[in-house]
């Protein structure tokens, strides 16, 4: 006499075999939900396991080796990164940007010759981003060493980004510092017609004298 | 029974965004407060992608129009139309404006219209841009939305003698019941308060700031009573902020 067949699946909490672990462990990635993770661990073991061994050394390498400047806290292998070392950059000017990422841009323009300082964050009141949790007052310490004149302040132009250039300005000019946004506008190449109506409002509202 | 709704498209609304959440790789998921249906959720989907004409426009604080369809809670965002007039709020006006977002977001529930409110709202929003007094705008504000949920506190009258308040005598505010006359230091139900800051949040005139900051430990106490223990998490942020700057709040 034939048994039948058992078809419930595996019961959770078995054994997780390192198939398993390695889908879950890709979730942790921006986007990767439970069936993306198995693709790319099933693709990784069947069609690229040197890819993987790289992976695997390159995530180990990162993860130990890269860590925040002390001056402008931003990613580095050493405890103060290259662009803060620079002798070709004013230490009088100090930026101060939201990410690694908008350092990046803002180095692409070639318009800005000082240092900056990365925040890894911006206030959020309704997420419960304080002070605290980006830690403010390590660029208070770093604008406050006597040798910044003058804080660029170049967070984002959504409403936390506001609040938080805001907040940073406020602690800075009580502290004696001269302290500057970005100025915001119609694109360049911009023609009016064709630019966001918030934007131009701003424009608008935020005009300059005309200087000749 | 009545037959079931088309699938329910709204064209137009006039919103405000209280605050979106990031969603999936490129979407958002955004809480509006709609003029004609309360608080809605809705996911923009795109949103985040760097092209999108969403971003930048799904902000807090500016008029919109909001068009979405969906039967369920969640619904889809199917276009937003900027519709301006109103400067964004700045500097501590900003703060004060996550600070009525958040209260929004914890205290409506989804799909609830209230149209007085949202017309309060607007108008504390042009105030705040204008640079307008904040204490009293933000007292006036939380009252009217107490009363618009139903709680309506009771600043005039003493509870169940309906008696009026003597400004110098002091009360024991009992959150579902309201003011009852404190007799010696004996301890009453609910924080004990002067007469004179009941009678000032029942004008919306503070004459004096010892009387603005008692009523603004009030209607924290109030709020936070409705709210359950879910802390405001904007009124800890400003509160982190003035420990940083040692200053002295204007809420």
């Amino acid at each position: 006499m034939e048994r039948p067949l058992d078809l419930r699946p595996v019961p959770p909490g078995e054994p997780v075999s390192s198939l398993d672990e390695l889908a879950r462990a890709l979730r942790c990635l921006p986007g990767v939900g439970p069936k993306a993770a198995q693709r790319m661990a099933l693709h990784l073991l069947q069609h690229d396991r040197e890819g993987a061994q790289r992976l695997a050394r390159a995530l180990d390498a990162a993860a130990k080796l890269v860590r925040h400047c002390e001056r402008c806290n931003t990613f580095t292998e050493e405890a103060v990164c290259a662009l803060c070392r620079s002798p070709r950059r004013d230490p009088g000017l100090l930026c101060v940007v939201e990410t690694p990422a908008d350092l990046m841009t803002m180095e692409q323009t070639q318009a800005y010759g000082g240092l900056y300082f990365v925040l890894m964050g911006r206030l959020s009141p309704l997420d419960g981003i304080g002070p605290k949790e980006i830690r403010l007052e390590r660029l208070l310490k770093r604008a406050t060493d006597g040798t910044v004149r003058e804080v660029v302040l170049a967070t984002n132009f959504t409403n936390e980004g506001e609040a938080t250039a805001h907040t940073i300005g406020e602690l800075l000019t009580a502290r004696g510092l001269a302290v500057t946004r970005l100025a915001r506008g119609v694109p360049v190449g911009g023609e009016l017609e064709f630019v966001d109506a918030g934007t131009l409002a701003q424009a608008v509202r935020e005009r300059r004298s005309f200087d000749r | 029974m009545a037959p079931r709704a088309p699938s329910q498209r709204r064209d137009d609304v006039p919103a405000f965004v209280l605050h979106a959440w990031p969603y999936r790789e490129t979407s958002l998921i955004v809480e509006a407060f709609t003029a004609d249906h309360g608080r809605v959720a809705m996911v923009a989907r795109g949103a985040k992608r760097p092209r999108s004409e969403l971003r930048g426009l799904l902000q807090a604080f500016q008029p919109l129009l909001l068009s979405w369809f969906g039967e369920a809670e969640l619904k889809t965002l199917a276009r937003a139309e900027w519709r301006g007039g109103l400067p964004l709020p700045r500097g501590s006006a900003l703060m004060c404006g996550f600070y009525l977002n958040e209260l929004l977001l914890k205290l409506l529930a989804r799909e609830d219209p209230h149209p007085r409110l949202y017309a309060a709202y607007e108008r504390a929003l042009a105030e705040l841009a204008a640079g307008g007094e904040q204490a009293a705008l933000l007292r006036r504000f939380e009252l009217g939305l107490l009363t618009e949920l139903g709680y309506a506190p009771m600043f005039a009258r003493e509870a169940d003698t309906g008696a009026p308040l003597d400004p110098t005598a002091d009360y024991h505010y009992a959150f579902d019941r309201g003011p009852r006359r404190a007799e010696g230091a004996e301890r009453g139900a609910g924080p004990r308060v002067r007469g004179a800051t009941l009678l000032a949040l029942a004008e919306g005139r503070y004459p004096d700031a010892e009387t603005a900051a008692q009523a603004k430990r009030l209607m924290r106490e109030v709020l936070d009573h409705h709210l359950e223990q879910r802390g405001v998490e904007s009124r800890r942020v400003v509160q982190d902020l003035l420990a940083l700057d040692g200053g002295e709040g204007q809420r």
